[in-house]
């Protein structure tokens, strides 16, 4: 093997100029395999490797088939006759069983879809929800400065009031809080029409300037730098 | 103006006045290429893995991630709402209860932080004006007691078999009406002292039903034996606040002890001090002592003086007192070997300000020494101003000596450690050997506990005790006012209440809230207050009930003072002193991990005790230190206290007393009276939990050490706090002893600042002009900037000279709408102020710090290596003050304390060298910490010149101390308990980022977000002053600390920082610190022996000021 290339190299045409013909073009080819298999692998990484792919849409099933549009879109249930607490607490809490039960022990009561509601209020044992909406354990999202300075449940929870089963819509990535926290005048809006998620601005422009007097006479700061979240 | 660059002080010619250790002092070289590397040998390194192994470990764990690697997303995660919402419980935000920390002398009031009914953190209780928002060191460690996973999860009955508390209550009930049948013939109980009048009212009522049986209390550490001896039901309330002059006679008041609270921050109102008028009206402390302690440290002038000497001491002040008042002599007085100039120039202070001054006496001295104080008192005037007695409700009980004599069949324990801590010669050993039914209460069972093991091992029943946070129960503060203690959440385990135990006996119905709510409307009653349910609620909401204080009360006259004249003190005749630990207490603080690891303030070990020892008695032992090398200076260096590799090995000493013998490592700690051993309380026993078990360590061939070694035995029933007489060996070992003195040293620069109360009157700006800082152009240049007023400096470009970009905070960054508009809102800008003429070092921030900002506990082998965590570090400086050359060691140095957090410097080093951005500044001047960006590579720390970052080295979060090395194959998670602990608020770090103080940002956040909520339309979005305090303010017990926005003109920390005491650390690097200081003023009487006009401190900063003359015309262009 070794001889044979060393024969190849020692033919009198090849003396000064070891390399063949095709190894002119080897290091453009080369450079281009390289380029396109890292832009590749960045896409890839952007794409697949992100919130918008892995969550949206993540859609679990649930122990009690709870539907939120029927409850809230057609029966017209404001959001915090269940989720008491958004107003005042960082959370906005998952109704405890005696909510279902207020109704529930009088409409449907007999529904075998509502077992673990009855279950849950013979035992006290929680029913076990499966946790949709999340971030990461770092970051500390108040609902309560949101929701009572005109953030819509909307801008991250998406139209809960047409969703059977309550699927993530959002990325609710860093990029996705900061791009609303730099330009809050996009998506503020009036405070009794928070919980009203099929309101919109009747225009972009009426939208842009309401937000943009609400941000001033409200004195909206946003914050944006790693304190306001995490801690 | 041409670049300037600074030199650090060179070390001068002769011994340096300032010095944190005594190998600092004694500038050991080993000392110096430490203190100038950042972290400790060993620190960086992984040792009991080497890389190889690591690396095959590494490989393993990657083989497993693989196999287990099942998706991308997040493992599915569960929301468990309440089935049925318990009334006023909103999930997020926190209720807070009014309880109080049970304490044998007084109860204190509290506020306990509580998240979904899951108590987090202890608060002091501001309804009751004499503790305030503050909280003792030990209150804010208790939290850690309700969550010690060595907790007795069950009763076990007399055959060993686990009991229910069902079960035990019938056997307890049972028992109570057998008992009965005999009126309690052969029955004895044996408990600690408490406040509780419900319990009294239960003893009454066992004592109804069982004619014939003995109560007896015993504590290790009785605080109430200095009232006893002015009378029975007597307790002295002394009134820091009104005095200025005070002497203390072997009184730790400032550093130990239930009245600690109070009596710190009466003391710090009396010794503040913003304007030259105040200055003059300073208190003035004068303490004479035998071991250096916080009150010591405080002291304008201080005596060391063996304790045995101190009743001499009081009647030779007396004598002054009455001679000078112009009445006779006292009589012959006893030897006493001091400078007679020191009781007389004493005593003349005190007499000029009659009625203005207070003498107050450890409660360990004899009775003749309270006779004696009692009667200078008096003389004094100082009843009705600096001193009020009160008759208390204390019944008599019974003591160890009496169930001695009785032998009782039937012996009931209630809480307590007294198979630990009762003195061997009291012979409890026998009691408990007699007695045929044996009932112990506790809340740790026979393997954590000593005297559950005894009870235990003699068959008898041990009863699973609550927590008192979450137990019915009350008790009085200090002043008598009537506190109640509230369960702040379910028994975690299937225990029984101490309440319901005597009940039980008693014949009585086992319901703790009902026995609280009938003392509750006696009490009411009898000071004709509303007894309603409605009255109760109240009483619990507000957690004191006002008007329920002692009635003032007459102690009577001291018709004939006397003291026993001071044993002959030598090196074979020593003196020992028995001290409850900073650590453990009197041992009932023994499995508390958060108190381990803390520091004693002025030894500065961590995790075990130690033997006290002065620097007179070390030489007379000829510890004689091994020759080291030759210094810098040419001098030949001795290593005093052996430090290796960053560890103190200490000689262990056997110290033997009335033929009992104990050994522990001896610390030679400055200050100490000559002929005086300290011996620390609370180590050494048998059974404990994890934290306090005496886990031996090997760390080299031959250092193997233990956490602690246990003084008691030195303990007589006669002198059970210790007595002259004792003998000391050495016996040839050393151990290396856990501290964290010489962690990030700083090397001794002007830090801490001192002047005396008559300088600031003459010349308020003094702080400002010592050090290198007097001499330097204002960082913030000399342009108009420099005389610009702080709420502008803080908010504006250009920062002096430096060349570090800032984010402009008068301008909001990336709100669209905000942007180029005049009327943007300003971020609040938040800073901090210090005041160290009232820090006492008590350590209480250092605890509110731990608890507030889940800040893990690193275990002993940790600390060893410096990988201390906690966020606030105490510094503990020695001002020598007088030149001496070679190996002397001073015999009485001043102390002062530096409490040393991020300084959340505007120009921040840290900022500018970390590669990733992790930690950056926000616009509203906080250094914040990224957790979830940091890569861990350290650079912050090594460039932060306060050296206050601390790393995670290792999971400590997650691991067991320990267990910390044993990789992928040990085992992970925080026991199930000390998880509840835990601040929702705050993340929990894991391996590999830097923390370090954040200025309690998630308080900052969360009264933003309330602000914010609450401001609706009105756009009125600030933080008002006052409405948000931090962990370490709220806590501090002297006030010392004030937090808020600098901006706001009028608030508190501006008012503060506008003192012209004021000055900043290391300000010559132009990093702007948020954080400022108020220097100490110490308030000398200048016709006292040994006074000094200016304070130890400054003698160096003249000589230094000499070696660095201003300079004239800038320093040389670079």
């Amino acid at each position: 093997m070794l001889r044979r290339l060393l024969d190849f190299l020692n033919q009198p045409a090849r003396r000064g100029n070891p390399f063949p013909r095709w190894s002119n073009a080897a290091p453009a080819k080369i450079l281009a395999f390289l380029a396109l298999t890292g832009a590749l692998l960045v896409a890839a990484i952007n794409h697949y490797a992100t919130n918008e792919y892995l969550n949206v849409g993540y859609t679990p099933d649930q122990p009690v088939a709870f539907d939120h549009g029927f409850h809230s879109g057609v029966l017209g249930l404001d959001c915090r006759y269940c989720h008491t607490h958004v107003e005042k607490s960082p959370h906005s809490n998952v109704p405890s069983t005696g909510t279902c039960w207020n109704c529930h022990s009088v409409v449907k009561k007999d529904s075998p879809a509502l077992q673990p509601v009855r279950d849950s209020i013979a035992t006290g044992e929680p029913i076990r929800w499966v946790k949709v909406h999340k971030v990461p354990d770092y970051v500390y999202f108040p609902h309560s400065v949101h929701v009572s300075r005109g953030i819509s449940c909307v801008e991250c929870h998406g139209r809960v009031d047409q969703m059977e089963v309550v699927g993530q819509q959002k990325s609710l990535s860093m990029s996705f809080c900061l791009d609303c926290h730099r330009n809050p005048e996009k998506a503020i809006r009036p405070l009794d029409k928070v919980t009203d998620l099929a309101w919109k601005a009747p225009s972009p422009e009426a939208q842009r300037e309401m937000g943009a007097k609400f941000v001033h006479d409200w004195k909206v700061l946003p914050p944006q730098s790693c304190s306001g979240c995490h801690r | 103006m041409s670049k300037r660059v600074f030199v650090h002080p060179e070390p001068q010619e002769g011994e340096p006045a300032r010095w944190r250790s005594l190998e600092e002092r004694n500038k050991s070289p080993e000392f110096r290429s430490r203190a100038e590397r950042e972290f400790l040998d060993g620190a960086a390194s992984f040792d009991p893995v080497d890389r190889r192994a690591f690396l095959s470990l590494m490989g393993a764990s990657f083989a497993l991630a693989g196999l287990g690697l099942a998706g991308c997303r997040e493992p599915r995660q569960h929301t468990l709402p309440y089935a049925r919402t318990p009334e006023m419980t909103i999930p997020g935000v926190p209720t807070f209860f009014a309880t109080s920390f049970p304490g044998e002398l007084a109860n204190q009031p509290v506020l306990v932080e509580t998240h979904s009914r899951r108590p987090t953190k202890v608060e002091g209780n501001p309804s009751h004006p004499a503790s305030g928002t503050a909280s003792s060191k030990l209150a804010q460690a208790s939290i850690l007691d309700l969550y010690d996973p060595d907790r007795a999860t069950v009763s076990v009955g007399t055959d060993g078999a686990a009991l229910t508390a069902a079960q035990v209550r019938d056997r307890l009930a049972a028992l109570g009406k057998s008992l009965a049948a005999t009126g309690g013939a052969g029955l004895a109980f044996l408990a600690r002292p408490s406040t509780s009048p419900t319990r009294a009212r239960l003893v009454a009522a066992l004592r109804a039903r069982f004619p014939k049986a003995i109560w007896a209390e015993h504590t290790p550490v009785d605080q109430a034996s200095g009232d006893r001896a002015v009378g029975p039901g007597i307790r002295a309330l002394p009134n820091f606040a009104a005095a200025r002059r005070v002497v203390s006679l072997d009184a730790d008041f400032l550093g130990s002890g239930d009245a600690q609270v109070e009596a710190t921050r009466a003391y710090a109102s009396a010794r503040r001090a913003d304007t030259a008028e105040q200055a003059k009206g300073m208190v003035r402390l004068y303490v004479a002592e035998s071991l250096f302690t916080l009150t010591g440290a405080a002291a304008d002038h201080r005596l060391p003086l063996a304790t045995s000497a101190i009743p001499a001491l009081a009647l030779h002040l007396l004598d002054q007192v009455r001679r000078q008042l112009g009445q006779p002599s006292v009589g012959e007085l006893p030897a006493l070997d001091i400078d007679p100039a020191w009781v007389r120039e004493c005593a003349a202070d005190l007499v000029a300000n009659r009625g203005a001054s207070l003498v107050v006496a450890g409660a360990h001295l004899p009775a003749a020494a309270h006779g004696c104080v009692q009667a200078i008192n008096d003389l004094l005037e100082a009843v009705g101003r600096t001193l009020e007695y009160v008759r208390t409700d204390a019944a008599p009980a019974a003591g160890l000596r009496d169930l001695a004599l009785a032998r009782p069949s039937a012996l009931v324990i209630l809480g307590g450690n007294p198979a630990y801590d009762a003195p061997a010669d009291a012979g409890l050993a026998d009691v408990l050997g007699a007695a045929k039914t044996l009932v112990r209460v506790g809340l740790h069972g026979p393997e954590h506990d000593d005297t559950s093991a005894a009870v235990r091992a003699r068959g008898g029943l041990f009863v699973a005790s609550t927590h008192y946070l979450e137990s019915w129960s009350d008790g009085r503060a200090l002043d008598g006012t009537y506190l109640p203690v509230q369960p702040m959440i379910a028994p975690l385990y299937d225990g029984v209440a101490e309440l319901e135990v005597l009940a039980l006996l008693a014949g009585e119905s086992a319901d703790a809230l009902g026995l609280v709510r009938a003392t509750f409307e006696g009490i009411a009653r009898a000071v004709g207050r509303d007894a309603s349910a409605a009255a109760f609620d109240a009483w619990l909401a507000e957690g004191v009930l006002p008007g329920t204080a002692f009635p003032r009360a007459l102690a009577g006259t001291v018709s004939s003072p006397a003291a026993p004249a001071a044993p002959a003190l030598s090196r074979a005749s020593l003196e020992v002193r028995l001290v409850p630990s900073v650590h453990a207490g009197d041992g009932s603080f023994g499995n508390n991990a958060w108190l381990l690891e803390q520091p004693d303030p002025m030894s500065k070990t961590c995790w075990e005790n130690v033997v006290l020892v002065s620097p007179a008695l070390a030489k007379a032992l000829e510890i004689e230190p091994e020759p080291m090398l030759i210094n810098r200076l040419g001098q030949l260096n001795r290593n005093i206290n052996q430090v290796e590799a960053g560890k103190l090995t200490c000689r262990v000493v056997r110290v033997t007393l009335g033929g009992r013998t104990v050994e522990g490592p001896a610390l030679i700690l400055p200050g100490l009276a000559k002929w005086t051993l300290g011996l620390q309380l609370g180590f050494g026993r048998k059974a404990v939990g994890r934290s306090g078990a005496r886990v031996t360590e090997r760390l080299s061939e031959n250092r193997i050490v233990g956490v602690g070694f246990d003084a008691y035995p030195l303990a007589s029933a006669a002198a059970p706090l210790g007595a002259a007489g004792a003998a000391l060996e050495l016996t040839g070992e050393s151990v290396v002893v856990a501290n964290s003195q010489d962690h990030w040293s700083m090397e001794g620069r002007d830090l801490v600042r001192e002047g005396s109360a008559e300088e600031f009157a003459k010349n308020p700006a003094f702080a400002a002009r010592l050090g290198l800082d007097g001499h330097l152009p204002s960082p913030l240049g000399t342009g108009k900037d420099a005389a610009a007023p702080l709420a502008a400096a803080a908010v504006s470009t250009p920062r002096g000279n430096s060349a570090y970009e800032h984010p402009d905070h008068a301008v909001p960054p990336n709100v669209a709408v905000w942007q180029g508009r005049a009327d943007a809102p300003v971020p609040q800008q938040w800073g901090m102020s210090i005041d160290l003429n009232t820090c006492t070092g008590c350590n209480a921030c250092v605890t509110a710090c731990q608890a507030e900002n889940n800040i893990p506990v690193v275990g002993r082998s940790q600390i060893l290596k410096g990988r201390d965590m906690r966020w606030i570090r105490l510094d503990r400086y020695f001002f020598d003050g007088r030149e001496q050359a070679g190996m002397e060691i001073p015999e009485n140095p001043q102390v002062t304390f530096l409490g040393v957090a991020c300084q959340h410097c505007e120009n921040a080093p840290c900022e500018s060298v970390c590669p990733v951005n992790a930690t950056v500044h926000d616009e509203e001047g906080l250094n914040t910490m990224a957790y979830n960006r940091c890569v861990g590579t350290r650079y912050c720390a090594n460039n932060c010149p306060f050296k206050v970052r601390r790393f995670n080295y290792l999971d400590y979060n997650d691991r067991q101390i320990g267990r910390f090395y044993e990789g992928p194959l040990g085992p992970k998670g925080m026991a199930e308990t000390l998880k509840m602990q835990k601040n929702p608020d705050v993340t929990v770090r894991m391996r590999g980022v830097m923390e370090k103080c954040t200025y309690c940002v998630q308080r900052i956040q969360e009264a933003k977000i309330q602000a914010k909520v609450r401001a609706g339309a009105s756009g009125d979005t600030k933080i008002r002053d006052g409405a948000l305090q931090v962990a370490c303010q709220q806590a501090c017990p002297a006030g010392a600390i004030e937090f808020g926005d600098i901006t706001e003109a009028g608030s508190r920390v501006a008012k503060a920082k506008a003192s012209p005491r004021t000055y900043g650390l290391l300000t010559y690097l132009n990093v702007r610190p948020r954080t400022t200081y108020q220097a100490k003023l110490r308030n000398p009487n200048p016709r006292m022996p040994g006074a000094s006009a200016a304070p130890l401190s400054r003698l160096e900063l003249a000589g230094r000021e000499g070696v660095h003359p201003a300079p004239a015309h800038g320093g040389k262009g670079h």
